[in-house]
This record gives C-alpha cells, sequence and structure tokens, in this order.
C-alpha cells in the first residue's frame, strides 16, 4: 500500500502546487455555463429547472475532462525521466497503475467539486443523500475516464499525440452526450452516435441523480432526456452505471497490463539511437 | 570462493534486425568495482536497462544477487540503485521530497527515513539544501541529488551510468569521492559505465564492449600490461654502453644525441637500469602507459567519438 500512496501523494502535491491547471478548468467550467445558459434558454425546451439541469451536465464533463487531462502527467514523466524511477522501483506494476488511475480520480473529483459549490449558489439542490451519491458517482466518471487516459497516453506515448487524440475525442463526445445542448435537441441524425457515447449515460445518470428525479415515470425520464428509447430498449440511468462500471474495469485492466509490459520505457531509449 | 553480484551469461539483444548486444558474458563480484567502458552505442546502457529489469533481453541468462532479471524482477529490483545517465528526479519537487519518495517505493522502514536522508544527503555535501526545488539547482547538484537517491535505501548493487558526465572536474572528482566513501563503508558492489579513463583506473575489474561485444576483460592493471606501454626517457653521458645494454636485455628504444626513450614492461627493467647507469644518468622522466592507450588499442578509436 505505501508506493500507492506514495505515489498519489505526490500527484496530488504537484497539483495543488501548478495552481494555473486549476484555474483554467474552472475558467473554461465558468465559460461553459455562460454560454450555454444561453443556448439552452433559446431552444426552447420545457425543462423544469434549465440552469440545474446545464449545470449537472458541466459538473461531469468537468470531471471527465479533468481525467482525462490528468493523465498527461504521466507523459510528462515518462519525457522527464522520472517515469523510469517509478519502473525501477520494486513496485508491483497493477501498484503503479492504481496509484495513478486514483490520484487522477481525487484531482478531478475534487474539480467537480468546486463546480457543485458554484451550482449551489445558482440553485442547485444538494442534500446529504443525493450529495454522497453525485460524489460516488463523480469518483466512477473519474476512476473509468483516468483510466482510459492513461491507457490512451501509454499508446500514443508522445504529449502532441495524444492531446491531438483527446481533442478529436473530447470535442465530439462532449457535444453530443447531451452535457452542454440537452439530446432532445441534437438532430436526429446524429442520434446513433448519441447512443453509442459512453458520454452520453455518465451525463444522464449523474443527472438523474443531482436534479432529484428518482420519482419520474419512464416517460418522463425521456422526456427530459435522462432515459433512451432505443428502438424499443430503454436505457436507464442504472444500466448506464453499469455500463460505466465494465468500461472502467476493461481501460484499468488494459493499464495494468500495459504497465507490466518492460519494454514502457523503450521510447526514451530509441530517442537517444538505442544506445 | 567470493559471490557473483551480477552474472551475465550468452546476453544478447536486438532490436529489430539491429544487434545492440551481440553474445556477452561476465560477471562482477561482490563489493567490486567494475567498469564498463565503449564508445556511443556500444551497448552499454542496453547492458544496464536489461540488467535493471526495465528491458527485455532477446536471449541469454542475466542474475543480480542469483535472482533472474526476467523472472524475479522484484528481487531484483530490491537489491539495486541506479543514477542513469539522463536525469529521472522530479523537479518539482524538493530535494527531500524526492528521496522521502523515494523511500516509500523501496519500503525504507518509517523510523529510519529521516536518518537515511541525513545521510545521504550529507555523503554528498547537500544536506543545506534538503527544503530546495530540485529544479532551482544546477547541474552538477542535481547530479548529486541523484546519487544520493540512489544510494538512500541502502541498494547491495549502485548502477552508475555515466554518472559524472557534463560535470566540471571538481564536481567530479568531489562525486568520486562520495562514490567511493559509501562504497568503503558499505561495502556495497559498483558497475558503471564512463567516457573518463581516470575513473576506470580505480576500478577492480575493466570490460570494453565495442560493437556490441566484449573486446577485453581484465584488471587496469592487467590491460595496460597488454596494451599500453610504459616508456623511459632517459638522458646520459654513457651513451654507447647505455645502447648496448638495452640492445642486449631486447629492449625497444630511439635514440638522439645522449637521449633515449625506452619502452619499459616491468618496473624491475627500471630499476636495473637506473642502478647501473646510476652515476651518468643526467635526467630521467618515466611516462606510465594508460587506459586511454589500451582502449585506442583495442577498439581503434578514441572514448569520446
Amino acid at each position: 500500500m505505501r508506493p500507492i500512496k506514495a505515489i498519489i501523494m505526490r500527484n496530488l502535491m504537484k497539483f495543488v502546487r501548478d495552481r494555473m491547471r486549476l484555474f483554467f478548468t474552472l475558467l473554461m467550467s465558468g465559460l461553459f455555463l455562460f454560454i450555454f445558459s444561453f443556448a439552452t434558454k433559446s431552444i426552447g425546451i420545457n425543462l423544469a429547472h434549465p440552469m440545474n439541469y446545464l449545470i449537472s451536465g458541466i459538473i461531469i464533463m468537468t470531471v471527465f475532462q479533468t481525467s482525462l487531462n490528468n493523465s498527461m502527467s504521466i507523459l510528462e514523466d515518462i519525457s522527464s525521466g522520472f517515469m523510469k524511477e517509478i519502473l525501477v522501483a520494486p513496485i508491483a506494476r497493477w501498484q503503479i497503475a492504481t496509484g495513478q488511475v486514483v490520484s487522477s480520480m481525487i484531482i478531478s473529483t475534487l474539480q467537480g467539486l468546486i463546480i457543485i459549490v458554484v451550482g449551489i449558489f445558482i440553485g442547485l439542490d444538494v442534500d446529504f443523500i443525493h450529495g454522497i451519491l453525485m460524489i460516488a458517482l463523480m469518483c466512477l466518471v473519474g476512476l473509468t475516464f483516468s483510466s482510459l487516459g492513461l491507457y490512451l497516453a501509454s499508446i500514443t506515448k508522445e504529449s502532441a499525440n495524444y492531446q491531438l487524440l483527446v481533442t478529436l475525442l473530447v470535442l465530439p463526445l462532449t457535444f453530443l452526450s447531451g452535457a452542454y445542448i440537452p439530446t432532445m435537441a441534437l438532430p436526429k441524425m446524429v442520434a446513433p452516435i448519441v447512443y453509442l457515447n459512453p458520454l452520453t449515460y455518465t451525463t444522464s445518470a449523474f443527472r438523474y441523480v443531482s436534479l432529484h428525479m428518482e420519482n419520474q415515470s419512464t416517460a418522463e425520464l425521456i422526456a427530459s432526456g435522462v432515459a433512451f428509447n432505443i428502438n424499443g430498449f430503454i436505457m436507464t440511468p442504472a444500466i448506464g452505471v453499469v455500463l460505466i462500471m465494465a468500461m472502467g474495469a476493461v481501460f484499468f485492466t488494459l493499464c495494468v497490463k500495459k504497465f507490466s509490459d518492460a519494454d514502457f520505457s523503450r521510447v526514451k531509449v530509441f530517442k537517444r539511437g538505442r544506445r | 570462493m567470493t559471490n557473483k553480484s551480477i552474472e551475465v551469461v550468452n546476453f544478447t539483444k536486438k532490436f529489430g534486425s539491429f544487434t545492440a548486444v551481440d553474445n556477452i558474458s561476465f560477471d562482477v563480484e561482490e563489493g567490486s568495482v567494475f567498469a564498463f567502458l565503449g564508445p556511443n552505442g556500444a551497448g552499454k546502457s542496453t547492458t544496464i536497462n536489461t540488467l535493471c529489469t526495465i528491458q527485455e533481453k532477446t536471449e541469454g541468462e542475466l542474475r543480480i544477487n542469483g535472482n533472474d532479471v526476467t523472472h524475479q524482477k522484484d528481487s531484483v529490483r530490491k537489491d539495486i540503485g541506479i543514477v542513469f545517465q539522463e536525469s529521472t528526479l522530479d523537479g518539482k519537487l524538493t530535494v527531500d521530497e524526492n528521496l522521502r519518495l523515494h523511500c516509500d517505493f523501496y519500503k525504507v522502514p518509517n523510523e529510519k527515513v529521516n536518518e537515511r536522508i541525513a545521510f545521504a544527503l550529507e555523503l554528498v555535501d547537500l544536506a543545506d539544501w534538503k527544503k530546495a526545488p530540485v529544479e532551482s539547482l544546477s547541474g552538477g547538484m542535481k547530479r548529486r541529488v541523484e546519487i544520493a537517491r540512489g544510494v538512500v535505501h541502502f541498494p547491495k548493487i549502485l548502477f552508475l551510468d555515466e554518472p559524472t558526465t557534463g560535470l566540471d572536474p571538481q564536481t567530479r572528482a568531489n562525486v568520486w569521492d562520495y562514490i567511493l566513501k559509501l562504497q568503503k563503508q558499505e561495502h556495497i558492489t559498483i558497475f558503471l559505465t564512463t567516457h573518463y579513463m581516470d575513473e576506470a583506473e580505480i576500478c577492480n575489474k575493466v570490460a570494453i564492449i565495442d560493437h556490441g561485444k566484449i573486446v577485453a576483460h581484465d584488471t587496469p592493471s592487467d590491460l595496460k600490461k597488454q596494451y599500453a606501454t610504459t616508456t623511459m626517457k632517459i638522458k646520459t653521458s654513457r651513451g654507447d654502453d647505455f645502447a648496448k645494454y638495452i640492445t642486449e636485455h631486447k629492449l625497444t628504444y630511439q635514440r638522439e644525441n645522449h637521449s633515449f626513450v625506452v619502452h619499459v614492461t616491468t618496473i624491475e627493467d627500471v630499476l636495473e637500469i637506473t642502478s647501473l647507469f646510476r652515476e651518468s644518468i643526467e635526467d630521467i622522466e618515466i611516462n606510465k602507459g594508460t587506459l586511454n592507450e589500451v582502449f585506442i588499442a583495442i577498439t581503434g578509436k578514441e572514448i569520446r567519438e
């Protein structure tokens, strides 16, 4: 346990010292809130609390994006050489992966929490039970997408490529997830992508919890874009959560496998002229 | 019988069709200092990377303290400390935090961490810089932090991959003082690669690798006996007698009036000559053969190439 804890503490310490990163994520979230609050109003869909609807989407997107961005840090570690120090240490490879993923999860969840606090001032209603559920969901989303990010980082190996890949993934997936623009307002044409997009279910599950929708009927849930009728199959938020869990498990396993690969550090060796 | 810290048998490493290391074998005795010399690209770092478990071998057997580097990675990792060619410190953390992290990774008992860090920093004269962020230090100081970190968990075997490259001569000398002090105190085995021949002189054994093959493996003095020559410049008033004597003893020489340059092989030759011609010697100068000559004789090039 000690090495895992050490890796987590190191990453958290670096996050706390790097205030610019925190500042820009929060600035981004604020900007999205500002821009899309106009969009949501003008689309003219009947939502009980459009602002709350939007902010819950922004919270979970912040968690998602932060998770992916955090994985950049392992690329920095590879290029700064520090990854070598970790790789030659007598630490089980699953412990290294766990330390990286868990620290990324904690950072993402913390950033999500900050936006929740902002949301409470705007009118988001959070009681104790729902608060706990929201944190649990943020942790789950953080774990899943940090694993995905770490896996992608370990296969791209270069930060320029990774950034490109992340931008390529993040932009369409976030806009087609209903987080900023409700899925009901999206053109019918993109529906298949919306249904295949894991972020759709991430967003809907989080909305279900944060907007206290547990007493609504399935029809009402579908009308507010929290459940989906896919050719007769009703995709409920609960199924969505299971899906995200499964996805997280798959990518975490892939990460551990990647870290067990001893030639993981070879990137560097090759660049230096195969000495 | 002495114990072997490192055993390498028929080790080969290929990158695609390129053979970086070609069927090499050697071993290193416990508590000794072993130098691995070779021009750039000869396969030194490949060998180190494979020995410290971050690269897979293609063929052969490599053991650290009897543990196989492919199948017993964790036992191997516990026993070794490494100072890599390039920096592997976390620049954003302080000196102390870097060392502490290392202690956590290597499970140094909690109650001993402070004492060990103090010891390691004392060794490299950086006790006053504990709280400084690593990125604020000079290149030489970073190297010393790296060395302190390499030894803070008291490894049984210390790998030094060109530990002093890029350091000024004074820092280089200091770093070596620290390393040797530690080696004597803790009786650790040192595996060194270096560009500097004077660093190789202090080693117990030297192996020279070129194009992935070990081309020489011996003690520095035996290598010099085989591949380098010691010359004695002598000026004597009894030039003809001297020339006759040298020829009788089958030593090669160059003569210029009363001055001779004689190639000597043993110290006995020198003693005999000087005692015989004692009263006639006007000037004498002895140049010992260097490992650099050995290196050039074997690989046909300067190590700096």
